[in-house]
């Protein structure tokens, strides 16, 4: 997800090809090709030039909901849904080739990765055991991170694995069963937090931890734009 | 005459190979389940960026290099041949106008939106959200792996969605 201005310029976009199964986008007002996964500018005349990315969440559609009532959501346009994908498709994805391997440590091409760019590293998490443990503490680079997977068991936020304003670890654990609104609870201040990294009681109530960015992505690709990445998970 | 003829008979010829390159390697090179090579990449990008404006230019010197070989061809058939050589060429200058990606994923003309409670959309169905300026937006994902781009504003911050 990106931003489409650039240097005060609207930009309008395209699909316009494809790179090693990442598109290529191409936008209208100078005909420059982006590439969606970097959203870096590939050929013409912005060539070089940087998207500013928009943070998102890959969520399930009720987790959602439950956090934006007043959010609104894009309608399937009718006569295109025949062509959408089927229900099963992330299934159907996994069997599909891939026409780049990085056979490293054992990674097969269209392994799930949760990717993450931060803090000067990239660290990418494989998806199956995140969703298995619930709860991950690790690092990117220096910095600890946290990821935390909703009560849907699919959708997974990462965090800075840091209270605002207090020192030390924060060592979360969720509970168990969890509670209306609360997911976990740090040893630190004795607080609850909800799926969204913010304290709903406890001494921190009000603090919400700093969200990190995380990409969903098959190995292959993820490794293909991050050669310098490290693997939790395997 | 002779040599006039063989004269437009080479450019002719020389604008039906310079066309066909320009429509046809980038759509060869940019296929899916097909690796790209960094170079041949940057190659077949430049060549589709300048597809539009070769293939009219190349589209105009075929018809005009028929209509003088027209004048000094008398044998029908060699001026069949010529008349379908220049119409050739003509369509791949309206060819190089077709987004092939956008006949196999038609992008998103117009975009409608509901409130999240009064979508019909199962719970179950992935999203992709954002928070811009204190709106939220989700796009689901089985669309959107069709799609694939939608050009949007949300918190009045123009945005593309990318799946």
């Amino acid at each position: 997800m990106w931003t489409r201005e650039v240097d005060g310029q609207r930009l309008t976009f395209h699909l316009a090809g494809i790179n090693n199964q990442n598109f290529i986008m191409r936008d209208e007002e100078t005909g420059t090709y982006w590439q969606q996964i970097s959203g870096l500018a590939i050929s013409g005349p912005l060539k070089g030039r940087q998207l500013t990315p928009v943070p998102s969440d890959e969520l399930t559609f009720a987790t959602w909901k439950s956090e934006q009532p007043k959010g609104t959501v894009l309608d399937d346009i009718a006569q295109f849904v025949p062509e959408y994908a089927p229900k099963n498709w992330d299934v159907r994805m996994q069997r599909m080739p891939a026409v780049i391997q990085f056979a490293e440590r054992g990674m097969k091409a269209r392994d799930l990765m949760l990717g993450i760019q931060a803090f000067g590293a990239s660290r990418g998490f494989l998806l199956d055991r995140v969703l298995k443990e619930k709860l991950v503490n690790d690092h990117v680079g220096a910095e600890p991170v946290l990821l935390v997977v909703g009560e849907d068991n699919q959708s997974v936020r990462v965090f800075r694995d840091r209270i605002p304003g207090v020192d030390g670890a924060p060592d979360f654990y969720r509970l168990a069963p969890p509670k209306p609104g609360a997911l976990l609870m740090d040893a630190a201040t004795g607080s609850e937090w909800n799926f969204q990294g913010c304290a709903v009681s406890g001494k921190s109530q009000g603090v919400c931890l700093e969200r990190v960015q995380a990409l969903k992505d098959y190995w292959f690709d993820w490794r293909n734009y991050n050669p310098q990445t490290t693997i939790w998970g395997k | 005459m002779f040599r006039s003829r063989l004269t437009f008979t080479l450019i002719l010829l020389a604008c039906l190979a310079l066309s066909l390159f320009f429509v046809i390697y980038p759509i060869y090179v940019i296929r899916p389940f097909r690796p790209q090579g960094a170079g041949e990449l940057a190659v077949a990008l430049v060549v589709s960026r300048f597809r539009a404006g070769v293939t009219i230019a190349s589209a105009i010197a075929a018809l005009a290099s028929f209509a003088y070989y027209w004048r000094f061809q008398r044998l029908w058939w060699r001026r069949i041949l010529a008349a379908a050589g220049a119409l050739f060429v003509c369509g791949l200058a309206a060819l190089a106008r077709v987004n092939v990606y956008e006949l196999m994923f038609h992008p998103i003309d117009r975009a409608s939106f509901s409130e999240s409670t009064r979508s019909k959309l199962d719970g179950g169905e992935k999203v992709i959200a954002v928070m811009v300026n204190g709106e939220a937006r989700a796009y689901p994902i089985r669309g959107m792996s069709y799609h694939h781009i939608i050009n949007d504003e949300v918190g009045k911050t123009a945005i593309v969605a990318t799946y």
